[in-house]
């Protein structure tokens, strides 16, 4: 079995003038991303790096976030990207956990100063800086090394990533995935999208999560070209650069499509070189999915579902039974088994809701240093995925909800509890309870529901500066409710579903 | 209250939840000072839309335009 840095390594070989990643007017070729990726490597061989060592990496969709990864894993060790739209906190918090004895930063990342403050033991390698402390290491200074790989075997079992999809407030959750993982997993993906090394795409998605990280993998693993769009906030600008660059593929979260159906008008753009568009990240609406199939009718369409835990992709719904089947997420993916179970863990009758549960080489080993919190979700070899569904007599799974309190807003995936940590840090909040709105645009929108102690008083705009201080810009409430009282379970629990505005 | 001001005013409320006036800076990008993000910039085109009664075509819709509160006065000049 092969692996992502031996597939690239073999796609240098094969298509060294492909271009492969694209920002701007920077384009580096597969053979150039591959010297990268091999003089990284030769640094940490040379500075006494050992296999299994964690490397975290603060940067954005980038050429270097690209050569950092491969670099890592050719080194034999385990990337850890962080999140870089949370504060340092966050940061300091998933470098610690992971022990990650290696960072390699932007310099210019706003939280950067923060987090070097804190953190005197790791090493840093700093992207865009002029100058470092005493026992850091430039960008500049990696590209000096040798462009020979060195003699580092990886086996499927080594890690070859850790994802954390939760905040400081609570245990931090690192998905933890080897390289068998990942390979597998991404290997399944390609059976159905068939990608080539003709096929390119504009990624807007981050790579820190599971989606966006597919969408680069699998584009390497081919030979193909990703085009990277940092940011949403010029739909219009996106869509022009699908057209300059002919790419054959798009993918989103259903705010990506709302935002681009809502901002620009999509028949007066040239798309017709979309091929294939995936769609992850929660439920998008028919009508919407109906809207941007008209607007590119040579492409096909997948709507695709997964979780981090699964590597990424556990379901997909074939574009042939989409009108069909509208409303599904689809059948299993390659090599992965779906069971709809209830409660005590049996198989449910087709039709009837139960837990999306899934059986796979592309389940993580567990979290990281968190077996308590593995042991919950990887029951027997099965991942518990929290989700609520039901499977029709032909083998489609439609997901009604989730049995976490889990809030996806945009591409995220956001603890309630985590918000309500932060504002309970007021000293005039006697309660609160975080709750998702169903919205159009964001899937559901986080509303802050708060009661004030007696004879105190608080402004929403005070709560919201103060989660400004302290949270992500994405986890900061959309709306502040002031309450009387929360309602309640007998023994005290907040019944957070009868909060949500329906 | 000026143009400029209305602006300023409503992005320090509603994206950095301050009234200091020296949080935000009239020529500071809000997308490389990650002030706002897609759904925030789609907010701000409503706010424009609403409060100053003009439409935002879609080839509008660019950094020139629209990343600072500098850009918005200008485009907002153009516009009215």
């Amino acid at each position: 079995m092969s692996n992502l840095v031996e597939s690239l390594r073999e796609n240098a070989g094969k298509y060294p003038n492909n271009e492969a990643i694209v920002l701007g007017d920077d384009r580096l070729s597969y053979q150039q991303l591959w010297s990268s990726v091999s003089k990284l490597a030769s640094f940490f061989a040379d500075n006494g790096f050992k296999r299994g060592e964690r490397v975290a990496l603060l940067l954005d969709n980038s050429p270097e976030f690209v050569v950092a990864y491969y670099g890592v894993a050719a080194a034999g060790g385990a990337v850890v990207a962080l999140n870089t739209a949370v504060k340092a906190m966050d940061l300091d918090s998933w470098i610690g956990h992971s022990g990650s004895t290696w960072v390699i930063a932007n310099a210019q990342h706003s939280e950067f100063g923060k987090l070097a403050a804190r953190q005197q033991a790791v090493k840093f390698v700093l992207f865009n800086a002029s100058e470092k402390a005493e026992d850091d290491f430039l960008w500049e200074d990696v590209e000096a090394y040798t462009d020979s790989q060195p003699d580092v075997t990886i086996d499927g079992d080594d890690v070859a990533q850790i994802i954390y999809t939760s905040g400081t407030t609570g245990e931090p959750k690192g998905v933890t995935l080897t390289h068998h993982n990942l390979f597998t997993n991404f290997s399944s993906v390609l059976q159905y999208l068939d990608l080539d090394d003709s096929d390119s795409i504009v990624n807007v998605l981050p790579f820190y999560y599971s989606y966006g990280n597919s969408v680069l993998h699998t584009h390497m693993m081919v030979g193909g070209k990703v085009v990277l769009q940092n940011s949403l906030m010029y739909p219009h600008l996106v869509m022009q650069k699908i057209t300059d660059e002919k790419v054959t593929g798009f993918s989103g979260v259903p705010s990506t499509f709302t935002l681009l159906l809502s901002r620009v008008k999509l028949d007066e753009v040239d798309l017709s070189s979309l091929k294939y568009v995936t769609q992850a990240g929660g439920a998008m609406s028919p009508s919407h999915i109906e809207r941007f199939c008209d607007a590119v009718p040579n492409a096909r369409f997948f709507v695709m579902y997964g979780q981090t835990e699964a590597s990424a992709r556990i379901a997909y719904l074939p574009p042939d039974e989409l009108i069909n089947k509208m409303g599904a997420v689809g059948i299993p993916v390659p090599g992965v088994k779906v069971e709809i179970r209830d409660d005590n863990g049996n198989p449910v009758e087709n039709g009837l809701e139960g837990e999306i549960c899934v059986f796979g080489e592309n389940l993580m080993k567990g979290y990281w240093r968190n077996p308590e919190k593995t042991n919950e979700v990887l029951v027997d070899g099965w991942l518990k995925t929290g989700d609520l569904a039901h499977m029709d007599d032909d083998g489609y799974i439609f997901i009604h909800g989730r049995s976490s309190d889990i809030i996806k807003s945009g591409a995220h995936r956001i603890s309630p509890k985590e918000i309500e940590e932060v504002i309970h840090e007021l000293p005039e909040v006697e309660e609160v309870a975080v709750v998702g709105d169903p919205d159009e645009v964001l899937g559901e929108l986080i509303r802050a529901c708060i009661v004030v102690k007696p004879d105190m008083e608080l402004e929403a705009r005070v709560i919201k500066a103060h989660c400004h201080q302290r949270l992500a810009q994405y986890k900061i409430p959309k709306k502040i409710e002031f309450v009387k009282e929360l309602p309640k379970t007998a023994s005290g629990k907040i019944r957070r579903f009868l909060l949500v505005d329906n | 209250m000026s143009n400029q001001q209305k602006i300023k005013d409503y992005i320090l409320e509603n994206f950095l939840f301050s009234d200091d006036q020296s949080a935000l800076k009239e020529d500071d990008s809000f997308m490389s000072k990650g002030i706002v993000d897609s759904t925030g910039m789609l907010e701000i085109i409503y706010f424009l839309e609403d409060e100053f009664g003009v439409q935002v075509a879609e080839d509008e819709m660019v950094p020139e335009n629209l990343d600072s509160v500098n850009n918005l006065v200008a485009f907002l000049a153009k516009k009215q």
